[in-house]
């Protein structure tokens, strides 16, 4: 065995505070080392080029570099050492300098911890053995799961490489919130008008299946290969029939919640959400129907002129493969009935919520565009916004900024001027946070040319007062308190993680955090890869963020998946965990543990039955290794010699 | 009411084997046997001499289907063994014990009436060499205070009340049943002979409680140093079934050297209680069969103890629980891993 030890200096990140020349001097006394030497930076390609030039000199057969955090260069070194001839995994990194230069400031103390650590890395590459990563053929199809616009812009980009995807969306159409919206800041472009097109391409689109009022049951499989149960609700219409002429919806006799219209009128129990709905088909909500409620009624099948209803139709749960899934669930508004009473929780009719105010406000909501408050429909004359309900509030337990509140209150204020010219809009606000190209101007021409008023502070109460509301509040400038009468309250309402995201976030064994927001696998570095490979993200499931961020990551996303399955196959870590199956007991508690189902049953030809290990899903976590009672599971590269070994010599 | 022989011969028209007693240790004590036979089982006997926990056996016969006469505490370690399906439910029939009163720890008896005294163990009295003498003075340590006197699953119940439960007494009979059967004996000379065992741990742990932790030290190295590793601590456990593959005797990788001196022992000690974490029933057969003494229990019971706080889970008590060190929770706050 002949190992190399190089300590890197880091100009002086390393060598102002460890002496790295007695760390090298030390190395060449250890067993084993029969080359030890300090490099510059050992990253450079002079460096990279001595560590080449010491294996091919020396002959070397194992590597240990002291330098930074494997997480920054170990890719770095396994490609040299691979270079150099070497296997790859050949190869230790001892990290002398977050765990040690930079922590500490005694020069003698701090190169004695070196040394330690050193030694440590040198006990461990002794055991280490050559690794090798094995290859896996990929699934060329794609699943996009979520309909608003970062899933179907993921999808297109995808598709238009030429992968084949499946968009699957659980409402009854795509589009997703950004559909329901009026207009978009800071343009004032009209939102349908520039998303419909996008949908349509959808529909259109030869590589794009679209599947409505379906949700994802079971996901099983790994990076290349998933198998995915999707089901699809039974929804009474047929949908290959319906022609999307609306006559059920029509002569439908049941009422029903208007979803689509956030609440704000009312629909029927088949119904289509709305005219430019994609695809265009009726579905039937069963808990609002006659038929199923009473038991008679048969209207829509009587008056549909495809043949189209059929209330015999059952959930249907479908299985297909996909080599990567984009997950891109969206948001929806954070109730806050229940967290503010003060503010009437629900009761007063006036007080709405952002989007309720946008479908008022839409050509295509409910009124037509024609500003009418719940209570009477009435014209409101003076609108309060209140800003950051749901978000920037530790007290309701949501400290997080929904990012577009700022936005689109001054977006709709400036709509609110636009349809009542006698109007006049007042808003409470905290900051005023307009980070995006051409934002912070769009605030100010909501203040100068269109006359909100803003009032910097907090909301305390909102209450009725003949016919109207008292909207009482700080003005924290001014320093006093102040007393708006309100015709109409909106409240910006932040975001929250779409219904479901963490039941969904678990079926694909993603990480999402306490608001069910999907976690991406590094903030800066991964952000749109999750930590489970072949999982990407796309849009606000995994924070909130405005229409160009979300169309940018679902860009991102795609470019991800498109690069992931441009090749035929995936390679593996090899770091992976592996098992003794001579001393397995079979008890499988390794299985029991695993959160990646990557250990199965496996019958030995004596008939014992013992775990296996499948590289492709291991992420190497190690968990397993620790529930196993007999220890004979274990990770390649972290093997239990290893780390005993390691051990003993810091003990020693 | 049945009789434990009518049971078990019942039992046995669905099983392979039934694990269960005859009375043939020393003075009559009860001591495990197997019948496979309705005439084999004529000899089983059920009184408070049963101490062993049987479902020790029950991972070695996974290829049979196996009954196995379970006091409440033993109940518990063949469901905790179900709950990590190292045996199948429907391949063993548990005839429960109840109103069983507590076990006889004969040890006790021996010391102060002599090895091999003739001993009469009922629910509800005992007779040392046929004179009745005060039964509670007799218990097993782990029998006061314990909350499992019934069975947690069964699919047989014997009502040990005082009337039916199966004790013999007449040596001549033992001697009979001894050369008739060759069914071993559990209990041996030196096992009497070792006086340290479970019935001082109690006052241990009190004294425990109140020591420092380099008095704690002191005591547990005083205490390791009497190992003379002969595993019969992880032999005796139901649970411990890794059998020829345990991790304190591969030497690749070398969890624990091959000496025995107190940091080995104390080292594999240490081990053998992670390993059990969330996993003991608190049999304290482990401890009982110790032969050198060494109050196993301590460090178990403290460990059931911090497990039930954390947790609530106390291991075989619900089948249809998942023992929480063998769960991956998904449900907690937050699986950021930012």
């Amino acid at each position: 065995m002949r190992i190399g030890v190089f300590v890197c200096q880091c100009g002086t990140n390393i060598a102002g505070t460890v002496a790295t020349d007695k760390v090298a001097e030390a190395a060449l006394a250890m067993r084993d080392v029969l080359h030890a030497e300090t490099l510059q930076y050992t990253c450079s390609d002079p460096g990279q080029r001595a560590i080449i030039d010491a294996v091919q000199k020396k002959g070397l057969t194992r590597v240990v570099i002291a330098a930074c955090s494997p997480r920054m260069h170990e890719t770095t070194f396994r490609r040299t050492i691979g270079q150099a001839g070497m296997n790859a995994y050949m190869m230790e990194m001892v990290n002398i300098r977050e765990h040690c230069s930079w922590i500490h400031s005694d020069i003698d103390t701090a190169t004695d911890k070196a040394i330690d650590l050193v030694q440590k890395g040198v006990a461990r590459v002794r055991r280490q053995v050559p690794l090798y990563s094995t290859t896996v053929p990929v699934t060329r199809r794609v699943l996009v799961i979520g309909g608003g616009v970062a899933g179907i812009q993921a999808a297109l980009d995808i598709a238009d490489s030429g992968l084949p995807v499946t968009l699957v969306e659980r409402g009854p159409t795509i589009g997703g919130n950004m559909a329901r919206l009026d207009k978009t800041f800071p343009t004032l472009d009209c939102s349908s008008c520039i998303l419909t097109p996008r949908m349509v391409e959808a529909k259109q689109h030869e590589n794009i299946s679209l599947m409505v009022n379906t949700e994802i049951e079971q996901v099983r499989g790994y990076i290349g290969n998933f198998e995915v149960d999707v089901r699809k609700k039974a929804t009474c219409v047929i949908e290959d029939k319906c022609t999307g002429c609306m006559i059920c919806q029509e002569k439908c006799p049941g009422k029903a919640p208007d979803e689509f219209n956030a609440g704000v009128g009312q629909s029927k129990a088949i119904s289509i959400p709305f005219p430019q709905a994609v695809p265009l088909v009726a579905a039937l909500r069963k808990e609002h129907c006659r038929r199923f409620i009473k038991g008679k009624c048969g209207v829509c099948k009587k008056v549909c002129p495809a043949d189209a209803v059929d209330y015999e139709q059952e959930d249907e749960i479908t299985t297909e493969m996909f080599g990567a899934v984009v997950v891109a669930t969206g948001y929806e508004l954070y109730d806050w009935r229940e967290a503010y009473p003060d503010y009437g929780g629900g009761q007063y009719p006036d007080v709405v919520t952002s989007l309720q105010y946008e479908r008022m406000l839409s050509a295509s909501g409910p009124t037509a565009g024609h500003v009418q408050r719940p209570s009477d429909g009435a014209e409101p004359k003076q609108v309060v916004f209140v800003s950051c309900v749901g978000s920037r509030d530790e007290s309701v337990g949501r400290p997080l900024c929904c990012s577009v509140g700022c936005m689109y209150i001054a977006k709709q204020a400036i709509l609110t001027k636009e349809h009542i010219p006698d109007s006049q809009s007042y808003v409470f606000y905290i900051d005023i946070r307009a980070t995006g190209k051409g934002y912070e101007e769009f605030t100010r021409r909501a203040q100068k040319e269109f006359g909100a008023i803003y009032l910097r502070g907090r909301v305390g109460k909102i209450y009725p007062s003949n016919g109207q509301l008292v909207v009482m509040g700080t003005d924290t400038l001014s320093g006093g308190p102040v007393e708006i009468e309100a015709d109409l309250v909106v409240l910006a309402t932040g975001f929250a993680a779409a219904r479901g995201a963490g039941e969904l976030a678990r079926k694909l064994n993603i990480s999402y955090d306490q608001y069910e927001f999907l976690s991406e696998s590094h903030p800066k570095l991964r952000p749109v890869e999750t930590t489970t490979g072949g999982i990407f993200l796309a849009g606000a499931c995994q924070a909130p963020k405005d229409i160009p961020d979300s169309v940018a990551q679902a860009g991102a996303a795609a470019a991800k998946v498109i690069g992931l399955l441009s090749r035929g196959e995936i390679e593996t870590s090899p770091m992976v965990a592996a098992v003794d199956q001579l001393r397995c007991i079979g008890c499988f508690k390794c299985r029991d543990v695993c959160s990646y189902n990557a250990i199965e049953a496996l019958e030995l030809r004596d008939g014992r039955q013992v775990a296996k290990v499948i590289d492709s899903l291991c992420q190497g976590c190690g968990v397993c290794n620790v529930a196993c009672p007999p220890s004979v599971v274990s990770l390649k590269g972290y093997t239990d010699n290893q780390l005993i070994a390691e051990t003993m010599e810091l003990l020693r | 009411m049945s009789d434990i022989v009518s049971i078990i011969q019942r039992v046995l028209g669905d099983v392979d084997l039934v694990l269960g007693w005859t009375a043939t240790g020393a003075g009559g004590v009860a001591a495990p046997a197997r019948f496979q036979t309705a005439a084999e089982a004529e000899r089983a006997v059920f009184n408070a001499t049963c101490v062993h926990n049987l479902a020790v056996h029950l991972p070695r016969l996974k290829d049979q289907t196996v009954g196995i006469v379970a006091k409440g505490c033993d109940s518990r370690s063949v469901a905790q063994l179900i709950q990590e399906r190292e045996i199948d439910r429907d391949r063993v029939k548990v005839i429960g014990v109840r109103g069983l009163g507590g076990s006889i720890d004969v040890r006790k008896i021996w010391r102060f009436h002599g090895y091999g005294v003739p001993v009469d163990a009922r629910t509800d009295s005992l007779f040392i060499d046929g004179k009745e003498v005060d039964r509670q003075e007799f218990l097993r340590q782990k029998c006061l205070g314990c909350r499992d006197m019934d069975p947690v699953i069964y699919d047989e119940l014997f009502e040990a009340s005082g009337s039916s439960i199966t004790g013999i007494a007449d040596a001549a009979t033992v001697e009979t049943a001894l050369s008739e059967t060759g069914l071993g004996t559990s209990l041996t000379a030196a096992e009497a002979m070792s006086a340290a065992g479970e019935d001082e741990s109690r006052p241990l742990g009190e004294l425990f409680a109140k020591m420092n932790s380099a008095e704690r030290r002191l005591f547990w190295r005083e205490q390791y140093s009497r190992c003379i590793r002969c595993y019969a601590c992880r032999e005796a456990c139901p649970m411990c079934f890794c059998r020829d593959v345990c991790i304190m005797q591969t030497t690749d990788p070398h969890w624990t050297g091959a000496g025995v001196d107190a940091g080995e022992a104390e080292m594999m000690q240490l081990i053998r209680v992670n390993h059990l974490a969330g996993r003991c029933t608190g049999c304290g057969e482990c401890e009982r069969a110790c032969p050198v003494g060494i109050p196993l229990m301590l460090l178990m019971n403290k460990q059931n103890q911090v497990i039930e706080e954390l947790f609530g889970y106390r291991a075989g008590t619900d089948l249809e629980a998942r023992p929480p060190l063998l769960t991956f929770d998904i449900k907690g706050d937050s699986r950021s891993e930012k």
